[in-house]
């Protein structure tokens, strides 16, 4: 098993970080190859400019400024997704992955004259794990209709393979969170990706 | 007060489809008068990614805006807010999404009140969003259609306008010329009415 992790928290000590951590940990000691991208430490360019997108269905030419990610995201068969939820979604510079490496022929194959959709390009991955922490209530994030959790386990699912397993544990309420409550989550973060990978 | 239109534009080419939906209703707003300050976030070279610092002092309402305080005196002058994008992987495109991770602070867009949301953009009462989908609709709805739901739910609840448009053209890739130019009709028609 391979996985990557995409990390985006921009500071060094933050509960996310603990997750991350915990998560490497676990992945290795289960035997399974990781790879990691810190987005901010790689300070990872997340607006597509013109020229990438005047690029964008030139393949394969398009995947040259995102050669390496587009390399790690083909290695892998389990994508892992650690951040902070801001505004309901993902923070921009994770956005700004998806938006730049998730390129035609790599993640998807455009629609033709046979098929009206896009169809699925990440055949490679069979487990998304997703790993978040919100300032809402699990309701008012419910209300909202958990646009973070959907781009990625409903989106980016789309073009995984087919029966892709999913794990998902957000700490809702964060900024009123205490040690136990920290805690506790970070148990139940554990037990939800040895279920991915087991 | 006049009416008072923050466009924000998020799409990098200035000959893609979304500019022409953005110039429709810059030029449709213009004629009937309202007040216009253009967003062009590429153009601006907007930075979408919340920094260290930032994070650091995210809560701290007295000091939080300065790194981005031109943006919030813009927010903050505005009577309707349009937002103009194209949809990519389901959500905004990046530059767009770290606008309101950096712009939409605690004290601007909303206030905590013992740890709720409280709305505190309440002089925008009028919100639009123009936008473009390369799928379906079906597979949008397959997705929970989560741009939708970032505008009409998110931003709504922290603007709590008067008046919601939420104009989607979907199936971009296929989308024939007369499409196109139907649903540039249309949003044009809408701004007029807006």
């Amino acid at each position: 098993m391979r996985a990557l992790v995409l990390y985006a928290h921009p500071l060094e000590g933050s509960f996310n970080a603990a997750i991350r951590d915990q998560v490497i940990a676990q992945l290795e000691t289960a035997g399974v190859e990781t790879r990691v991208n810190d987005l901010y430490q790689h300070k990872f360019q997340a607006c597509l400019s013109p020229d990438e997108l005047s690029n964008y269905v030139n393949c394969p030419d398009n995947v040259d400024v995102v050669k390496s990610e587009v390399e790690d995201l083909q290695w892998a068969d389990t994508l892992i997704f650690i951040y902070p939820t801001w505004w309901y979604g993902l923070p921009a510079i994770l956005k700004g992955w998806l938006d730049r490496v998730l390129l035609p022929d790599v993640a998807f194959l455009m629609p033709d004259a046979t098929n009206e959709n896009i169809r699925p390009g990440l055949t490679n991955i069979k487990r998304i794990g997703v790993f978040t922490t919100c300032g809402a209530s699990r309701w008012l994030t419910f209300i909202v209709g958990a646009p973070g959790k959907r781009t990625l386990l409903r989106g980016v699912r789309f073009i995984c393979a087919k029966h892709c397993k999913t794990a998902f544990a957000a700490h809702y309420l964060m900024d009123s969170s205490t040690p136990a409550s920290r805690e506790k989550h970070l148990k139940k973060v554990q037990r939800s990706l040895a279920k991915l990978i087991s | 007060m006049s009416d008072r239109a923050f466009v924000l534009f998020a799409h990098p080419c200035p000959e893609s489809y979304s500019a022409a939906l953005h110039t429709t209703v810059t030029d449709t707003l213009s004629a009937r008068g309202w007040d216009i300050d253009d967003c062009d976030l590429n153009a601006e070279g907007f930075n979408p990614v919340l920094s260290e610092a930032e994070r650091r002092g995210y809560h701290d309402e007295a000091t939080n805006t300065a790194p981005v305080q031109s943006y919030v005196d813009r927010v903050q002058a505005a009577t309707a807010l349009i937002m103009v994008f194209p949809v990519w992987n389901f959500g905004y495109p990046a530059i767009l999404k770290g606008f309101l991770d950096r712009v939409f602070l605690p004290g601007v867009s909303f206030k905590l009140v013992d740890g709720k949301v409280k709305p505190n953009l309440t002089h925008i009462r009028k919100l639009a969003a123009i936008t473009t989908y390369g799928g379906t609709r079906t597979r949008a709805l397959l997705a929970g259609d989560p741009p939708r739901h970032c505008v009409k739910r998110a931003v709504w609840h922290v603007c709590r306008p008067d008046k919601m448009r939420y104009l989607a053209l979907y199936d971009m890739n296929r989308a024939t010329d007369a499409k196109r130019a139907e649903f540039l009709s249309k949003v044009s028609q809408e701004m007029q009415a807006f």
